[in-house]
């Protein structure tokens, strides 16, 4: 009843302050922003360079497969800057890369050196009159990348074509339903808009409270320290249930599940902000604890990466607790996602927030007054 | 009264040497440029990664390790077992004669694809010996994503500038000292200048060790010099601004959140977007900064373009002062 009390306190207090109402406006921006700027689908297109030493009649049979995916199909006479010179080249544009094709030798490496594309080949015939492919890279290229260069055009790639799609794919299961673009950044934004600024937002309170004297008051009322920090604990989660619904809502509609999200918000919100009151408790004030969470939040933002690049996943990143947090979301607004690991990740988020909590209550009974 | 700025400043650094944030300061930059080393080269390999049979086809293992990761496992159960992890890994198992394609269900289909083209390049006997491809590189070892992870990091660090900056004149404000200072000798201008010397310092240091940890040794540093200080510019105008308005650090924290919105939009901007959308973003400063620094560290920027983006960037800088003006000097108050 008394933390009750001194929650609905907090939460009055703080919807008389500026943080609350920066909260919801954050949330409504990140709602616009994703509704008008975010593309349901991101196209980023490959750009190649290529200069063609062939006899015209092989140029010519290039440059028609080619335009045949080409979006216009028609080449566009386009001049590039690159060195204080302007390089005319012929421009190409397909659904999935762009083609930039070069008058010269010369200019082609010129242009693979300034612009930096994803390569610029030069394509010629060898001493038996087959195709040879000269490729100009950057030098960073992996050693997996350069090898696919090397045997890409070994083989009639007609005949590749056929083979790969007549390859047999069996599915552990046909169930998964995919996020488009879109959605697919919610799970990463709902991390850091509402659990990773519990952090910061948390240790604000406590030295603003310490540095008013509101800590040495407690001391003297009938609440004990954990309630206190229950209710700043609760004032923190309040504000990121309402800004993480401000987004999903309009944006997934009836999609996701609700009630499992609630879950993870709460449990991820209180052991985010149970992690901020352990480093508040080993500061003064917010400004030597300044560095601690900047550092802390970066390393809890590494995880993001991971998501992102799917085929990137070191064991290590899978221990950061955003990772779980992240694919916990991801779960819940999935139509039919894995139930499960969500409640573990939630039980996992629990267990350890209570530890962490106990742990600042009493180092906090110890310096809370200090 | 530059002397009097320096005396605060000294003053600030013995508070902050008995608190060890002189000591974050130091170690921080530190710290991320040997994070973006430990990072970049694992992130840049980034082909697909395979799950086979251990044993059950040796030759097909080694062939398909130029090409791919290459993982292996007792049994068809534990390929199984391991797609079935988040994680997108493809499973290659035999199946009579042939092999067949093993995935979970949810991965794009350019790394299914990618596996179908791999397995057909076995089957098919294609060989890195038989090339009728060369490779000419240009000897860059710096991959592009590290290029972007430490121009990320610089414009966080003179964030970070501003908002220690911000945070010493909040917590100022909060003790009254700055009503204090009417007492004496020095004006509040020079005191709040005083104080902001700790955060100016940060991005010209962070800069200089990250560009030098992370190995971009070959770069124009006098670019880099002049852009350093366009940090400073912008680590000043963030701490002033949030310092200033913010009455608490809790309003000063809230609003933090608010200031890397932009931050984060400029960095998707430029890295994401294609052309047509960068119009909307030129009239943020930190715009012109991450692509100043991007121009430096990729050792394409000329002078032109370097002063440009300085001018830029002090201009939108000085509109927006003047626009908060009244504001900052209500806050100085």
């Amino acid at each position: 009843m008394k933390l009750w009390h001194s929650f609905i306190k907090e939460l009055k207090l703080s919807s008389r302050g500026f943080y609350f109402y920066i909260e919801i406006f954050m949330a409504v921006l990140l709602l616009v922003i994703l509704l008008f700027a975010v593309p349901e689908e991101f196209v980023s297109k490959e750009t190649e360079y290529i200069y063609f030493d062939l006899p015209d009649k092989l140029t010519q049979g290039y440059i028609e497969d080619i335009l045949e995916d080409d979006i216009d199909g028609k080449s566009e006479n386009v001049e590039i800057k690159s060195n204080g010179v302007k390089i005319s080249v012929e421009y190409y544009e397909t659904d999935k890369k762009k083609y930039y094709i070069a008058d010269s030798k010369e200019n082609l490496i010129q242009l693979t050196k300034t612009k930096r594309p994803l390569v610029g080949a030069v394509i010629s015939l060898d001493k038996s009159n087959n195709n040879h492919f000269e490729y100009y890279l950057q030098g960073y290229e992996s050693d997996r990348l350069k090898n696919i260069y090397l045997v890409f055009h070994n083989k009639d790639l007609n005949l590749i074509k056929e083979e790969s799609d007549n390859q047999v794919v069996r599915s552990l299961s046909l169930d998964y339903h995919m996020l488009n673009d879109r959605e697919n950044v919610i799970p990463s934004i709902l991390t850091f808009n509402g659990s990773l600024m519990g952090l910061f937002i948390i240790a604000a309170y406590i030295f603003l409270d310490k540095q008013e004297g509101i800590i040495k008051a407690y001391a003297i009322t009938a609440s004990s320290v954990w309630q206190y920090l229950m209710s700043k604990v609760g004032v923190i989660l309040v504000t990121s249930i309402i800004s993480c619904f401000i987004i999903v809502v309009p944006i997934m509609g009836l999609q996701p599940n609700y009630p499992l999200m609630l879950l993870l918000l709460i449990t991820s919100g209180f052991f985010v902000s149970a992690l901020g009151l352990v480093i508040a408790s080993y500061y003064r004030n917010l400004m030597q604890a300044f560095g601690a969470i900047y550092v802390v939040m970066i390393a809890l933002m590494l995880p993001s990466i991971a998501y992102f690049i799917p085929s990137w996943e070191p064991l290590w990143i899978k221990v950061i607790p955003t990772y779980p947090l992240i694919q916990g979301f991801k779960e819940t607004i999935l139509e039919n996602g894995d139930t499960t690991y969500t409640l573990l990740a939630s039980l996992g988020f629990l267990v350890v927030g209570v530890v962490l909590f106990l742990f600042a209550n009493r180092r906090f009974k110890k310096t809370l007054a200090a | 009264m530059i002397k009097k700025i320096w005396i605060i400043f000294l003053r600030d650094f013995k508070v902050n040497r008995r608190d060890f944030l002189a000591l974050y300061i130091l170690v921080i930059p530190i710290i991320f440029a040997f994070g973006i080393n430990l990072l970049t080269p694992s992130i840049n390999d980034t082909s697909i990664n395979l799950a086979l049979i251990e044993g059950e086809n040796e030759k097909q293992v080694t062939y398909l390790e130029d090409f791919a990761k290459v993982e292996v496992f007792k049994n068809v159960k534990d390929i199984e077992d391991r797609v079935a992890k988040r994680d997108n890994i493809i499973g290659i198992l035999p199946d009579g004669d042939d092999y067949y394609i093993l995935n979970q269900g949810n991965e794009v289909k350019e790394v299914v694809d990618y596996a179908k083209i791999l397995l057909t390049f076995y089957e098919q006997d294609v060989q890195i010996a038989n090339s009728n491809a060369e490779i000419i590189d240009f000897g860059r070892i710096v991959p592009p994503l590290k290029k972007m992870l430490v121009n990320i990091i610089i414009l966080m660090i003179s964030v970070m500038g501003g908002m220690l900056i911000a945070l010493n004149i909040v917590e100022e404000k909060v003790d009254r000292t700055i009503r204090a200072i009417h007492l004496s000798p020095v004006s509040r201008k020079t005191f709040i200048l005083g104080k902001s010397i700790m955060g100016i310092f940060l991005p010209i240091y962070g800069t200089i060790a990250l560009v030098l940890i992370t190995g971009f040794r070959d770069i124009n540093f006098f670019q880099m010099l002049v852009f350093v200080l366009v940090s400073t510019i912008l680590s000043l105008l963030v701490g002033f601004i949030q310092g200033l308005t913010n009455d608490d650090v809790i309003n000063a924290a809230a609003n933090i959140k608010i200031l890397f919105l932009p931050v984060a939009a400029v960095i998707v901007a430029i890295e994401i977007l294609s052309d047509k959308w960068q119009v909307f973003f030129y009239w943020i400063p930190f715009y012109w900064a991450y692509k100043g620094n991007d121009a430096i560290l990729s050792q394409t920027a000329t002078w032109s373009q370097i002063l440009l983006y300085s001018v830029i960037v002090l201009v939108l800088s000085g509109v927006v002062y003047a626009y908060l003006a009244p504001k900052i000097r209500k806050g100085l108050e």
